[in-house]
Formats: structure tokens, C-alpha cells, sequence
């Protein structure tokens, strides 16, 4: 027997919607643009089973890659569970056999060797194969058409480490993927493996090194010279997994540490730069100006995730769970572990930043993330207590000149993760859009957002409507109709 | 035999125990919306669900990021799910006929 009710975060709107989807030709208020031609790819979660055991992160959901598919104006809508060992071995049994988030020592025996991950993280479209990826596996390949999971990936076997990155940086100027992966020979390893990958998907450069301690490596930055590989206060243990907990624990002792390693370079070229007690949890961009590295990011002041609470037994501070657009310059002249921090914003933002990725290692002007603005209404009767508390804009962030220009969503919705989409290959900067998906909590239905990224704020250009909840997302990926064999 | 007076009351309903009865009856029905509101339908619930729900008594659902998520402190703001099904919440103002016609599709 399949039993929810006892989840009291998996309720009303962000109950498991527990279904495979295809809605062909979707309702849109507006018009699609017609240069808009590709797949907007989203994955994340929905339980299929209820979590094993309490206090489990939100973070071991089952993976759920959902596609809005965009034709010639038109866009039909998929969504399918990656079919994953686990989910697999979950359904045969009718139940939840896995227990916490990264912890095996919480599982039910018959499925001590099976492959954990739930590939619920972010899409990836590369020479010319999509991915689901979780930090804790080798990626899953999808069907882009069918979005059916083909099974892991290792890169004609040429990619060791047993564990691969959420965010793999794509590199605009050659085509190259710069990767890794962390606990790269098992768990509660401190070894990290960076790769480099060309175009075409094979391996063309491994670097193995080890970090200060065993901590969340979630997301890194590369300029055209150097990869940033920021390590914070997730810390973890055989012996806290042994004692049942989920993997991460935050310690505010733990100092943040950042590596900076030349691309070209050797393990005994990273350079450990030390700072206060800060959350890198995603980046932004990054770049390198002469002897200087420079990595811009939301970065929050201290533990972002209740789900991954203090290892002091102190309760976790919302408070101190905030980010902010933060720039990072490291001085590779320099003669101590220091670095110049920067908040370039007052304003706290959703750290799901993202930038035009024709950008990415290279000189850039706007950032896009999303915020909660506070002045804006809220349906509190129609949507819940939520008034200040959901992210209701986008915002377009110019670096050059400190502006902010926004998208209100509605006083009724919650904004995920954006996604900015070029015009064209050829388009200045920022020409585009912005793209992303808000949940109405009073119609209990999902809409993609379109907007014009230059004109934030008149509006929305469509919406496409899902007369449904969609999965929640993680992150989500536009992949242009020529990097996918889409039919 | 004469039976006594207070068994034969009893056993027979008179008007005006009946309207007493209604009264008393009213008043349960008028306290149900500020029992709930002052939480006392919760304890049951919560008894239900519990220890596998609320790992600490004092845990509450709040809200961050976007996502609700369990306080084990019980000191963060409370997330409220509305209650309800609010996707039939648009069809509350429509009259008998539109609602009708709407599920019969006449």
C-alpha cells in the first residue's frame, strides 16, 4: 500500500503527483516565438515510493526529467521517471527499499549492491546524447525523444572517478566539457577526479587530487585558464553514516576552503585559498584577468539546507540561509590564503543563478536569477501563507552598472530556476529570453514562463499551461533543436 | 404501578427536551470552526503520524526555498497548507445551472 499521509511536507501542492505524462500541443496564453526552437529540459523529483525513513532530504527523491518540447510555435509537453536500478528495484518490490540521502547503511539488505542514485539533479545535452545527472553516480543516459533511460555512461570508458558532477561547465570557445566528480573511489573518499572532455564525448585529460576534507562539491567555476573548486562546511564520516544520519551534516568550524587549479595544471599546482564560513553552493561565471581569478556567485552566509542540519545539535538559522551575488578575487601573486570578497547586491536572491552560457569562463555583463520581492501582492486566501516567502520575480542582473530589472510572476505563484535562452547564436548578450517554471498554488497547475529578457518588465510573452503539477525541478536546461538527434 | 417521575422523562422525548437537545447540539456544531482553529483537532492527527512524522513534538512544516520542509526546533513560521480542493475553488461563485452544465456538459 502506497501511503503518503504521513509525509507532512508532501501535501496539497507538493504532494507526489505519482504519474508519467504527454500533453501534446499545450494550452498557451500569448504566442510562442517562432525562433524558439529546442527543448527546454527540466529534471528533478517525485517520490514514487514514500521515503524509507524520517528526516530524509528532499535531495533523494526519485528522478523525474520532464521536456517542453518547442516546434514552430508549438510545444508539447513529456514527463517520465528515470528508470534508474533503484527506481527499478523499488517497484518490483512495491516499496521504498532505499533509506537516506547517500547513506547505504540505511538500506534494506537485498539491495546492498545496487546503484543508489535517483539521477534527479540537472539535464544534460552533450556530443550529442542527454544525461540526467546526480553528484553521486556516473550520468544516466535519456532518450531525448522518448526521455526512457538508456543506463550510466562512462565515456568509452575513459572516465574513472566513480561519481560525476551536477554541473559540468560546457566551454563556449572549444566545445569541451570540464568535469569531475568527487568521492571519486567511494564513499567518504576525499579524492577528487577532473576531467576534460572533448566535443565529441571522449576523454582527453584526468587531473586527481584531494581536497581539504570530504565536503559537498556541488558546483565549480572555469575561466579560459582555471577551474575554482569551492569546499564548505558540508562535512561527513563513515561514522556518522553508520549511525544513521544522511550524509551531510554543516559544521560552522569547517573553514571554506577554494582550490584554483591552472586547466592545464598538476595536482601540486592547486592553490588552496581560505576564507570565512560560507555556502559556494552554485556559481554564476568566472574568469581570469591577468593573476587574477575572479568567481562570481550567490553565495550564502552559512548552511542553506534545514534538511542538512548543524553536526553541533544547534538549530538551523534561517536567518544566515541567504545568498547573496558575491564576487570572489583571488590574487595568485599573493602571499597568503586570503581572498577579497565582495557582495555586488544588497538584495538576497534564489541561488539558482544562472548567465548566457555563450559566456561561461568568459567576460560577462548579466546574471539572472530569482528573488522574492516583498512589495508584491500575495493571494494569501487563494495561495497560503506565503506572503515574502515564495520567489515571485526574475530578476536580470547588470554587473556593469549595479541595475536590477524584474518579472513579477503573479500573486498567486512560486518561481523555480531560471533559464536564459539566446535568440539566436548570433544575438548581443542577453538578447533572449528568460524562461522557467511557476507553480500556481491556487489553480494547482504549472506554467512556463517566456519573457523577453531585454523587456523584464512588461510581462510575459506566453505561457504555456500544464493543466497539472509539474515534478518539482532541480534545475532545468534549454537545449537548441541542433544539439539532440530530436525527431 | 406509578412510575417516577424522572425515568418516565427519560424514555419520552418532549418538545421541550427536544429543543433543548437542539440547543446544546448548535452550540457543538458553532464550536467545531474555533476547535480547529485553536488546533485541538490536531492532537489525534498528529498522534496518528507520530513518531515517524514529527521526529520532535515541537517540529513544525515551515517554508524555504521555495519548498516546504520540517523545523525540528519549532520555532520557524509555520507553512499552512490551504485547506481544501482549491483547484475547485473557481466553481464555488458559479450558480446551479453553470455547475451543471459544466460537469454533464449539457
Amino acid at each position: 500500500m502506497v501511503d503518503f499521509s504521513n509525509q507532512p511536507t508532501m501535501k496539497g501542492f507538493f504532494a507526489p503527483t505519482r504519474f508519467e505524462a504527454d500533453v501534446y500541443d499545450c494550452e498557451v496564453i500569448g504566442k510562442i516565438p517562432t525562433d524558439m526552437n529546442g527543448a527546454f529540459v527540466r529534471l528533478g523529483g517525485d517520490w514514487f515510493y514514500p521515503p524509507k525513513l524520517p528526516n530524509d532530504s528532499p535531495f533523494n527523491v526519485d528522478g523525474y526529467i520532464n521536456m517542453f518540447r518547442f516546434k514552430n510555435g508549438i510545444v508539447d509537453y513529456k514527463g517520465r521517471w528515470v528508470k534508474t536500478p533503484r527506481f527499478n528495484a523499488d517497484r518490483a518490490a512495491h516499496k521504498q527499499l532505499f533509506g537516506l540521502y547517500r547513506n547505504p547503511f540505511t538500506d534494506d539488505p537485498s539491495v546492498h549492491k545496487l546503484d543508489r542514485t535517483v539521477a534527479n539533479t540537472t539535464p544534460l545535452a552533450f556530443a550529442g546524447k542527454l544525461f540526467a545527472l546526480k553528484e553521486d553516480a556516473l550520468p544516466y543516459e535519456i532518450d531525448p525523444n522518448t526521455l526512457e533511460t538508456v543506463g550510466p555512461w562512462n565515456f568509452h570508458g575513459k572516465y574513472r572517478s566513480l561519481t560525476f558532477t551536477a554541473h559540468p561547465k560546457v566551454d563556449p570557445q572549444t566545445g569541451e566539457m570540464i568535469c569531475y566528480g568527487y568521492e571519486a573511489t567511494g564513499l567518504e573518499t576525499n579524492d577528487v577526479f577532473l576531467y576534460t572532455i572533448d566535443k565529441t564525448g571522449h576523454v582527453t585529460r584526468e587531473l586527481r587530487f584531494k581536497v581539504p576534507y570530504i565536503s559537498m562539491v556541488h558546483d565549480i567555476g572555469l575561466t579560459q585558464k582555471h577551474v575554482i573548486i569551492p569546499v564548505y562546511g558540508f562535512v561527513t564520516s563513515m561514522e556518522r553514516l553508520k549511525a544513521g544520519k544522511v550524509h551531510w551534516g554543516w559544521d560552522s568550524n569547517a573553514p571554506a576552503y577554494v582550490g584554483v587549479v591552472p586547466r592545464d595544471g598538476e595536482a601540486k599546482d592547486i592553490r588552496w585559498f581560505k576564507g570565512p564560513e560560507r555556502a559556494t553552493v552554485h556559481t554564476l561565471n568566472a574568469r581570469t584577468e591577468g593573476d587574477k581569478v575572479i568567481l562570481e556567485a550567490p553565495i550564502f552566509d552559512s548552511d542553506p539546507f534545514p534538511f542538512f542540519p548543524p553536526v553541533d545539535g544547534t538549530p538551523w538559522n534561517p536567518e544566515k540561509a541567504r545568498a547573496y551575488i558575491r564576487r570572489n578575487t583571488f590574487d595568485l601573486n599573493s602571499k597568503d590564503d586570503g581572498f577579497q570578497e565582495e557582495k555586488l547586491f544588497q538584495m538576497s536572491v534564489s541561488d539558482l543563478g544562472r548567465v548566457d552560457d555563450r559566456y561561461l569562463s568568459l567576460p560577462y555583463r548579466y546574471a539572472f536569477t530569482a528573488f522574492t520581492d516583498r512589495d508584491r501582492p500575495f493571494d494569501e486566501a487563494r495561495a497560503g501563507n506565503l506572503r515574502g516567502r515564495v520567489s515571485n520575480c526574475y530578476g536580470r542582473f547588470d554587473l556593469a552598472t549595479g541595475k536590477m530589472n524584474s518579472y513579477f510572476a503573479g500573486d498567486t505563484h512560486s518561481l523555480q530556476e531560471v533559464c536564459f535562452v539566446p535568440r539566436t547564436k548570433n544575438s548581443a548578450e542577453g538578447e533572449g529570453y528568460v524562461i522557467g517554471v511557476a507553480s500556481n498554488y491556487a489553480e494547482m497547475r504549472s506554467e512556463l514562463i517566456i519573457a523577453d529578457a531585454q523587456h523584464l518588465e512588461d510581462g510575459d510573452i506566453a505561457r504555456v499551461i500544464l493543466p497539472f503539477r509539474a515534478t518539482s525541478q532541480v534545475h532545468g536546461r534549454w537545449v537548441d533543436e541542433d544539439q539532440l538527434p530530436f525527431v | 404501578m406509578k412510575q417516577p417521575k424522572q425515568t418516565r422523562e427519560s424514555s419520552v422525548l418532549t418538545r421541550r427536551g427536544f429543543v433543548r437537545g437542539m440547543a446544546v447540539a448548535g452550540a457543538a456544531i458553532g464550536f467545531i470552526p474555533c476547535a480547529r482553529a485553536m488546533g485541538l483537532f490536531e492532537a489525534p492527527y498528529a498522534a496518528r503520524n507520530s513518531p515517524r512524522e514529527v521526529d520532535s513534538p515541537s517540529a513544525v512544516v515551515s517554508f524555504h526555498m521555495d519548498q516546504p520542509y520540517l523545523d525540528a526546533s519549532g520555532s520557524a513560521l509555520p507553512y499552512n497548507f490551504p485547506a481544501g480542493a482549491r483547484s475547485a475553488a473557481p466553481a464555488a461563485a458559479w450558480s446551479e445551472n453553470v455547475l451543471r452544465s459544466s460537469i454533464y456538459q449539457l
